[in-house]
């Protein structure tokens, strides 16, 4: 989970990182109650990148100023993202701007200290100058100090950097963080150092433990009462699938990544476009049982046939411990929900026999493992089809795409 | 590398859904699972396994312990395999997934100290046909043979093992290094094992996109492996991920060797052919490769 900076600057403040004073900007009518002094830096807090090369960043030395470029950065995209807070900063003098991060190298497994003496605007210019340090074992502060010495500094700013470098590490490691930037960390005249910009990423599989940085997640919210209502076994499954190719007729379902990405290839190597693939896997799941997965198919066939763009459902589940038998029955189950409430007010009492007789997608169903002619035997009652082998799987969905072509 | 039947196994968060649920199952496979833990339910059995609130206790009472399978929730996973490392156990498996990942830069440092071998987190765990399950690998889709699978995934690895049993060809073990984005053994590390294994032939490599697992491995097949190596690749066909726009994820890709494309399916399959290993264009593909490699003749499905 990605931060906006001026969340990432209340860490930083909390770490003891030194940051400008600044104040959040909800419309523009705040900066009337600003309690910092002028000139200030008024900055668009958006997740999108290069805000300060397309206008996002603007500087203000009275109140009218300010309000009127806290207009116009309210009503900037930025990539298409518009801001929904500003940030208001005090104006600090630069004399050198350096570059610093702590980032998670997931190749060597270790935290990797990043710094480069041209830090600022230009990316380009940091990486060409860019400093490593592996934090190879538990970390102290002679990581910081090497990799200071390696950017070149000497003297008070070498310790000065060290201790902010240390605290970045201090507040990466406490907070489960994959990075922490700071760009620039600028120098004065007087050789103090301040945090000007910066970025956090929260690590998402350890939030749940920070509940404090989980609560800064201002871009979910969204289809909360969506989760809410499905079977606890169901509860994580996505609320929006994403979109794989937008003119595909296909939905690709299967239990796991690998498989998921291994049966979209198929798809696609064979001709086919898939629309979603949706992944109902989670057999690693410690809370989790293996009939959980027949929730999960439930909720992901409802998901997929959501969509009338698609015209066939491929179903490809590779069982462990589960009985096959049991999957098609989840997917027997799925086929004779009644269609929906609207339809049935005109006889209400026809409701429950409305059944999928004809669902509007077709469903290929491709299983793997044991009791699988109970399995067969039990989908030869539905309309979906059944098929053992994957490449043919793979042609049926393709020849029934075809044929339910206008 | 020694798995066999013969190998004491305990089962840290036996109590957990999903350890209740494979204890049983592992023990009726023939692996001797000598004792369960979980805190606060010592004293108690569970499928007949005895179960202690610590390891320390399942040592004094039934013996040195060569693994232990841990199925306890995420963030408690740190914590168990510490508690097992200190209690002189060597090889550890990481069933579940959702463990922080600097928990496991923790016990990867831990880990290097004491020479203990950790599979996963994120991982169905080993497999040896009709030997030993640490995990939850689905015994009915494997058969003994001479093919090591060695993976990154869960139910991928089945289907690659189904297709290879179909086939007539059995496999000597099933390791998946788990999908996490920080693992406790490599694929590096595996490829080694399984290339001194007396009872592999030749090597299945199952991996996806994402990472430079794949890209390593293939550096490390042409520098130092014997035997054949196989690989398929899932993932071809997913769109591009969006890429970080900040220096820190750009300089992490330029830190390794292998440019901008690290990650791709295009940069693992061409890193993989260039080590001189055939890349399958489907799993339904692996068998007749293998096949073809091992110059085997054509066995009959049982």
């Amino acid at each position: 989970m990605d931060l906006l900076e001026y969340q990432a600057k209340e860490l930083f403040r909390d770490a003891g990182i030194p940051v400008p004073a600044y104040q959040r900007i909800d419309r523009p009518a705040d900066l009337k109650s600003l309690t910092i002094p002028y000139p200030i830096a008024i900055k668009s807090q958006v997740y999108m990148g290069g805000r300060g090369r397309l206008g996002g960043v603007r500087m203000a030395s009275n109140t009218i100023d300010a309000i009127a470029a806290a207009h116009t950065i309210f009503n900037l995209p930025i990539m298409g993202e518009l801001p929904k807070v500003l940030l208001a900063e005090a104006k600090f003098e630069i004399d050198q701007e350096l570059y610093l991060a702590v980032v998670l190298n997931r190749s060597i497994r270790r935290p990797v200290l990043l710094g480069s003496a041209q830090g600022g605007i230009d990316v380009q210019t940091a990486i060409a100058q860019m400093q490593q340090v592996v934090v190879d074992q538990e970390f102290s502060p002679f990581y910081a100090r090497r990799l200071v010495l390696k950017m070149g500094l000497s003297g008070d700013l070498l310790n000065a950097v060290t201790d902010v470098i240390e605290r970045m590490y201090r507040l990466f490691l406490n907070k489960d963080l994959d990075l922490v930037e700071i760009n620039p960390l600028a120098v004065n005249t007087a050789g103090e150092v301040m945090a000007l910009d910066g970025k956090v990423s929260a690590n998402d599989a350890a939030l749940g433990r920070h509940p404090a940085l989980a609560a800064l997640d201002m871009r979910s919210g969204q289809g909360a009462t969506l989760k809410e209502s499905r079977p606890p076994g169901a509860a994580w499954l996505p609320d929006v699938l994403s979109t794989v190719d937008p003119d595909g007729q296909i939905g690709v379902l299967a239990n796991g990544a690998g498989l998921t990405m291994a049966t979209m290839d198929l798809v696609c190597q064979a001709g086919g476009k898939p629309l979603n693939c949706l992944n109902i896997g989670g057999e690693t799941r410690s809370d989790a049982l293996p009939e959980d997965l027949c929730e999960r198919l439930e909720q992901g066939l409802e998901l997929l046939s959501r969509n009338k763009q698609i015209k066939v459902i491929l179903v490809n589940i590779v069982s462990g411990t589960l009985p096959c038998s049991r999957v098609t029955q989840a997917i027997a189950k799925f086929l004779q929900r009644p269609v929906s409430i609207v339809r049935s007010v005109n006889s209400p009492h026809d409701e429950v026999r409305l059944s999928r007789v004809k669902p509007f997608p077709s469903l290929v169903v491709r299983l793997v493992g044991v009791q699988l002619q109970e399995a067969e035997l039990s989908l030869a009652k539905t309309p979906a089809i059944f098929v053992e082998d994957l490449d043919q799987a793979i042609t049926q969905t393709l020849s029934l795409v075809r044929k339910r072509e206008p | 590398m020694n798995f066999t039947a013969t190998n004491t196994v305990i089962i840290q968060g036996i109590t957990e859904p999903l350890g209740a649920c494979y204890a049983p199952l592992m023990q009726a496979y023939g692996t001797t699972v000598v004792a369960g833990i979980s805190s606060g339910n010592g004293g108690r059995s569970l499928a007949g396994i005895p179960v202690f609130d610590m390891v320390e206790q399942a040592l004094s009472s039934v013996g040195a312990i060569d693994t232990s399978v841990i199925f306890s929730p995420p963030y408690a996973a740190l914590d168990a395999a510490l508690e097992a490392i200190a209690a002189g156990v060597r090889t550890i498996i990481l069933v579940s997934q959702g463990v922080p990942p600097l928990d496991m830069v923790h016990l990867i440092r831990k880990a290097e100290a004491t020479e203990t071998l950790i599979v996963g987190p994120n991982s169905p765990g080993i497999i040896v046909p009709h030997q030993l399950l640490l995990g939850i690998h689905p015994p009915e889709l494997y058969k003994p043979g001479s093919v090591g699978i060695l993976s990154r995934n869960g139910t991928l690895t089945y289907e690659v093992a189904w297709s290879l049993s179909q086939a007539g060809i059995g496999q000597s073990i099933a390791v998946s290094i788990g999908d996490d984005a920080i693992v406790g053994s490599t694929l590096p590390q595996w490829l080694q094992m399984l290339d001194e294994d007396d009872q592999t032939d030749a090597i299945v490599l199952v991996g996806e996109i994402g990472g430079d697992s794949e890209e390593l491995a293939a550096h490390y097949i042409a520098e130092a492996i014997d035997k054949p190596v196989i690989a398929y690749i899932a993932g071809r066909s997913a769109p591009r991920g969006r890429r970080m726009g900040h220096a820190g994820a750009i300089i992490e890709s330029q830190a390794t060797d292998f440019g901008p494309d690290i990650g791709t399916a295009e940069s693992k399959i061409t890193a993989l052919k260039r080590a001189g290993v055939p890349v399958a264009e489907r799993p339904s593909e692996i068998p007749e490769i293998v096949r073809k490699l091992l110059k085997h003749p054509l066995k009959k499905v049982s």
